[in-house]
């Protein structure tokens, strides 16, 4: 059971409805963050369904939960877990990157505090998430601080400026979860800088690091249970994604912004629903 | 501020009185100690420097609120976004090329897109150091200016610090405040200057000519005007310490009543001070004699501060060349 008292099982379920709502948004653009939706969509489900507290209907509740999607850009996934999560409209998912929609292509706090920081410019979301974190701490509230980065974002310096200071203040009310898909626009993480190991890097850096597999619930949920069971550290949960998780004939594409015609998009649906392959 | 938001504070007096501390205070880490004696949400943020940024008072008296986070500018300014989002006031603390060039990206996103209320303390402006061309801040204030919400300000000196900080703490959006570090013991004797964010302040009245200063340039530009009498040429000087907002009225009001005005600050000519009164001025359509004393379009060297700005210009003697020089045009 997860801090929100639902089971691997519901978790999945939500994951697979998460996969869906990508792949209709991003198939009516016919272009987008598909990939990386499908990919990151178990984490999405374990963290805004199994982990965080939030209220519906106060999204501003002092003691709530922190949640930073510091890349902003998975941007379908994002919007269709705050529509699934009850968090905006579902209606709000059609105007998706259109002219005037607060949907925006990178997630914007037009939005509301749901954007709990604007981000985008990478390499800052773990700054504002060790601010939040030291200034929950000091105030006393139980309220936790997630965070997650995109691999490719581990190439700003200033993410390891962050991870000095998170390990140096002994953040324990902090979590962060790597994206792990291997996936920025110019191709392959370690065809454009080499970063294994990351976890030991953390490590190194007084973070308690664990490396799993990211489309795993079972082994996501386990490892945010780790996070809020170690008290003395902040926690680094390295996250192997595949790109395009969920649908056989789109997993390993490694495509930053995926190009999907209205055939693919179908029988991708199909996939998901479990009539297509 | 809310006089409740002191209690449990045992030890401390009473906000009202600490407000008033922190106004009346010619110092600013004294200031920035006093309100955050009054006030819980206010928290110092550092990246070294205890010392030339005067944070060492808060450190050593209230260790609670204050964050040392090591020599890591970036992370300090989306530290101190965090915080403010979760409802603190954070005061952050470096020398002003560090707390604004080196971290522009950060300020524009964490700070000025939110409108937060966070605080970017910057110590030695423009030329004010020995270390060179790394410490020189000459493009802060145009850095600043052009973030929208960002409110700029840079005080006189010590007498008008307390005002400054008011300033910089009462208004509800981010703020760079530009200060000099006091080299000597502040004069306790000179009465404080007020500050009104937005508004600048006719400190000499005059007829001929008007020299519209900020910061450091203030005092240079009360010395000009008095060797301008001297000659025989009446000047007006106004201390525009706000920055950003800017008082245009007044910048107008002056270039109406005088045949000569002239801007100077520690800063390039480009972007700070100058610029905006240019601005004010063709945006109103005033056509006036005008000059702008500050480092030109080049980089500096390292070197003490009076030679600094005698071989770049930003001594009372230049300005009253320009003033003799624009009076005398035809």
């Amino acid at each position: 059971m997860t801090r929100n008292s639902l089971s691997v099982t519901d978790l999945e379920a939500h994951a697979l409805s998460l996969r869906k709502r990508v792949v209709q948004m991003v198939g009516k653009l016919r272009v987008g963050y598909l990939q990386q939706g499908l990919g990151a969509a178990d984490i999405f489900a374990a963290v805004y369904f199994g982990e965080l507290r939030l209220r519906e209907d106060d999204p501003d509740w002092p003691a709530r939960d922190r949640c930073i999607l510091s890349t902003a850009h998975n941007t379908a996934l994002l919007y269709a877990t705050f529509a699934e999560r009850g968090l905006i409209d579902p209606a709000w998912l059609d105007g998706y990157t259109q002219d005037g929609s607060p949907l925006e292509v990178n997630a914007s706090e037009r939005l509301g505090s749901l954007v709990e920081a604007t981000c985008g410019s990478l390499g800052q979301g773990l700054s504002v998430a060790v601010g939040m974190a030291l200034s929950l701490r000091r105030k006393g509230l139980p309220s936790r601080v997630y965070v997650i980065l995109g691999d490719g974002e581990l190439q700003e310096g200033q993410v390891w400026e962050a991870a000095l200071s998170a390990g140096g203040h002994a953040l324990s009310n902090l979590t962060m979860i790597i994206d792990r898909n291997d996936m920025q626009v110019e191709g392959h993480t370690d065809k454009v800088v080499a970063m294994d190991p990351v976890g030991a890097k953390f490590a190194a850096f007084g973070w308690n690091a664990m490396e799993i597999d990211g489309n795993s619930m079972a082994a996501i949920v386990g490892a945010l249970d780790q996070a809020r069971d170690t008290p003395d550290r902040p926690t680094v949960i390295v996250a192997r994604t595949l790109a395009g998780a969920g649908v056989g004939f789109l997993e390993g594409q490694l495509r930053h912004v995926a190009r999907i015609t209205p055939e693919e998009a179908t029988r991708a649906m199909g996939v998901l629903n479990g009539v297509a392959a | 501020m809310t006089e409740t938001s002191i209690t449990g504070m045992g030890g401390f007096k009473d906000a009202q009185f600490y407000r008033q501390e922190a106004l009346s205070a010619r110092s600013y880490g004294q200031a920035l100690l006093a309100a955050a004696k009054a006030d819980e949400r206010i928290v110092c943020l550092g990246a070294d420097l205890s010392q030339p940024t005067e944070t060492y008072l808060f450190r050593d008296q209230i260790p609670e609120r204050f964050f040392m986070l090591g020599i890591q500018e970036a992370n300090m300014v989306g530290v101190a976004g965090g915080m403010a989002r979760a409802g603190d006031i954070p005061f952050a603390h470096s020398f002003c090329v560090f707390i604004t060039r080196r971290v522009y990206d950060q300020i524009a996103m964490q700070a000025a897109y939110p409108k937060l209320p966070v605080k970017l303390v910057g110590f030695i402006p423009g030329l004010a150091t020995e270390l060179g061309v790394s410490h020189q801040a000459i493009d802060d204030i145009a850095l600043m200016r052009a973030l929208p919400n960002m409110a700029v300000i840079e005080p006189s000196g010590p007498e008008q610090i307390g005002a400054a900080f008011a300033a910089t703490l009462g208004y509800d959006g981010p703020v760079y405040l530009r200060l000099s570090i006091a080299r000597t013991k502040p004069d306790e004797t000179t009465p404080l200057v007020p500050l009104e964010l937005g508004k600048g302040l006719v400190v000499r009245e005059g007829t001929d000519v008007a020299l519209l200063a900020c910061g450091a340039m203030v005092a240079e530009a009360l010395v000009a005007a008095d060797q301008l009498a001297g000659q025989g040429i009446s000047a007006t000087v106004a201390n525009l310490a706000s920055l950003k907002p800017f008082d245009a009225a007044l910048v107008e009001r002056l270039a109406r009543q005088h045949r000569v005005l002239i801007t100077a600050e520690n800063h390039s000519v480009i972007g700070g001070l100058g610029s905006a009164v240019a601005e004010t001025l063709a945006l109103a359509g005033v056509a006036t004699r005008f000059a702008m004393i500050g480092v030109r379009d080049v980089f500096a060297e390292g070197g003490t501060t009076p030679y600094l700005m005698e071989k770049y210009g930003l001594t009372a003697r230049h300005i009253v060349e320009r003033a003799v020089a624009l009076r005398r045009r035809t």
